[in-house]
């Protein structure tokens, strides 16, 4: 190994966040992202100065967009963090490209989709009625809602992503520090690299505590997304009303998680020309596990008609509705995008094409959020009530919501993109060593 | 220079360090650490670094923090605040149940990863070693051997010695 090739890993990957200016393409990227968290701004103003009147849902569909994206982004989330968890437990060479913007991707999309089970509550300003301090009424949160099991499990994603993120970051933030050329970026890096120092006996408690954390995280995702579906499953709408639901929301939340980090992993790939660390490889691998996740969302697709036929009447009608009524579409839509479009991906010729691999990818990802829309907005058409009139259809304040919360990833991750380090360098570094340990 | 804290020696591989690391042993020095850009399994393993603390702590909090949420929500819903809900129990445990699991997960996962930075005595900006020439690629692609002061065996002379011979690039005094 020559002195360059040694330096490298350390090289390009640490001159990203310390080049002093970035391209234009960047900078019109982030402007575009601006431009729509001010609609993300709008969005959240509508509701909280006027109700959620000027939201298009009423009775009988009494959730709309704001838990269609709600779940969407959750998915994303929990199935970004479920990947790059199982990747370190199997210490799986894929963790040293994958892991580090995997978890960015999950808290970026945890964050986004905080947002709208607050605005769901129609006064999202007191939504910390949901921790139980002790408050001047003396009244305490009803835990027997499931409301509340949105709170702690949004929270916690939220901090046991940071802090992971963050433990994983911090040995590559002392590599930058001691790489910057500037005193301000040396001072800012130095300080959140905490000192610091590389000791092996550091190394040691760090990469314990880490494996522990990412071994906690795979029940906690299952556990969340399994509380998500709950929260359906307690309701008495009758398309909701089934034990089936954790199955279906966990194995459609992976997909659109795995379809995610193949997209971004593309987007880094070309954008910052890390082909060396992102290999064909690291595609072709993560395109065969959203093909198989794809097989096994259609074999959850046939088991959601199959449940129906043998549940019962009310069962088989509900489901009636959401194939061939109004908002039948939405369900063929997902079927078309998530089952049979990543077929493709069996070609070795289609694995092996960046273009393909990401337009599967965002096809599932579309295809996913289509499905959230088929079971919340479709799966409310039958109830109980004698006689329902009018139908959903969603307002500019909810597009607007749905675009905000878009553009806020992208600026998340642009942002991230620009001043940390997308590769865990010291990973790289590891796997270039050659010890597997 | 007046003490010091200790001797420093570079190397550039990891094999290098890990000899190194193995001869002082061998030679009786007991205040060693190692410096490294990655995890260097063999080397901690040699300087005795046992980790079995970090699951011990994550258990512990995590079993701690469940049995908190579970009982307050007990509390809350059951003797402090009860409301009569169509007659459905209070103390309705499998509505706790989410909750008490989620949360033990965040204070077990909290509780190791700040009780690594703990254990490892960070946060601490400043340290000797940051003053040694050359220490800064420790975080690239450089491995460090650093024989403390306060070791029994320690000789300035005889350590500077014993170090160069190891096959160091570079060895230095660092001031404390």
């Amino acid at each position: 190994m020559t002195e360059t090739d040694r330096e490298a890993p350390a090289g390009i990957i640490a001159d990203i966040p310390l080049a002093l200016s970035f391209d234009w393409r960047w900078k019109l990227a982030i402007a575009f992202a601006g431009a729509l968290v001010l609609l993300l701004v709008f969005g959240m103003a509508q509701p909280v100065l006027f109700g959620i009147g000027v939201w298009g849902a009423n009775v009988p569909y009494v959730w709309g967009f704001d838990l269609v994206n709600y779940v969407w982004w959750i998915g994303i989330a929990n199935g970004a963090s479920l990947f790059a968890a199982i990747l370190v437990i199997r210490r799986h060479d894929l963790r040293t490209s994958i892991n580090r913007f995997a978890e960015g991707v999950a808290l970026f999309a945890v964050i986004c989709a905080g947002i709208f089970p607050i605005m769901h509550l129609g006064r999202p300003w007191l939504f910390y009625w949901t921790f139980p301090y002790p408050a001047t009424f003396e009244v305490w949160p009803q835990f027997r809602s499931t409301l509340t099991w949105d709170f702690w499990a949004i929270s916690t994603h939220v901090i046991v992503t940071t802090l992971l993120w963050y433990t994983g970051l911090i040995p590559d933030l002392a590599t930058l520090r001691d790489r910057s050329r500037s005193l301000r970026s040396k001072t800012v890096f130095g300080l959140f690299a905490l000192g610091w120092r590389g000791s092996v006996r550091h190394w040691a408690y760090h990469q314990t505590a880490y494996r522990i954390v990412a071994a906690l995280v795979l029940p906690l995702i299952l556990i969340m997304q399994s509380t998500v579906a709950f929260e359906f499953a307690t309701t008495l709408v009758p398309a909701w009303h089934d034990t089936r639901k954790p199955l279906h929301f966990v194995v459609t939340g992976i997909a659109s998680g795995l379809a995610t980090v193949l997209f971004i992993a593309i987007m880094l790939r070309r954008g910052l020309s890390l082909e060396r660390y992102i290999d064909d490889e690291d595609i072709e691998l993560m395109a065969k596990l959203l093909l198989a996740a794809s097989l096994v969302i259609a074999i959850i697709y046939l088991e959601e008609a199959f449940t129906s036929v043998l549940s019962g009447p009310l069962a088989q009608e509900t489901l009636l509705a959401r194939l061939f009524d109004q908002f039948a579409g939405a369900y063929w839509a997902a079927i078309l995008l998530i089952v049979v479009a990543p077929q493709v991906l069996w070609f070795e010729r289609a694995r092996s094409s960046l273009l393909v691999c990401a337009l599967a990818s965002a096809s599932v990802l579309v295809g996913v959020w289509l499905d959230r829309f088929s079971i919340v907005i479709g799966g409310m058409q039958g109830d109980y009530l004698p006689s329902v009139s009018g139908t959903y259809l969603p307002t500019f304040p909810e597009w607007a919501l749905l675009g905000g919360t878009l553009g806020l990833f992208a600026g998340f991750l642009l942002l991230f993109v620009r001043f940390l380090p997308v590769i865990s360098m010291f990973e790289t570094r590891h796997a270039e060593h050659g010890d597997g340990s | 220079m007046s003490r010091a804290y200790g001797i420093l020696a570079e190397f550039d591989s990891a094999d290098g360090v890990v000899a190194a690391i193995r001869a002082a042993r061998a030679a009786g020095y007991t205040r060693l650490d190692a410096y490294s850009p990655f995890p260097l399994r063999e080397a901690a393993d040699l300087l005795e670094q046992r980790t079995l603390i970090v699951p011990v702590i994550a258990v512990t909090a995590g079993l701690v923090g469940a049995a908190i949420q579970y009982y307050a929500q007990y509390w809350m819903n059951a003797v402090d605040y009860p409301i009569n809900v169509g007659g459905r129990p209070l103390h309705a445990w499998p509505a706790f149940l989410p909750a008490a699991f989620i949360v033990g997960i965040l204070w077990a996962s909290a509780a190791s990863l700040i009780g690594m930075l703990a254990l490892n005595r960070l946060p601490r900006l400043h340290h000797p070693l940051f003053d040694a020439p050359g220490f800064e690629r420790a975080s690239q692609d450089r491995f460090f051997l650093c024989i403390a002061s306060d070791d029994p065996k320690f000789d300035r002379a005889e350590t500077i010695r014993f170090l160069e011979r190891m096959n160091a690039g570079r060895v230095q005094e660092v001031a404390a």
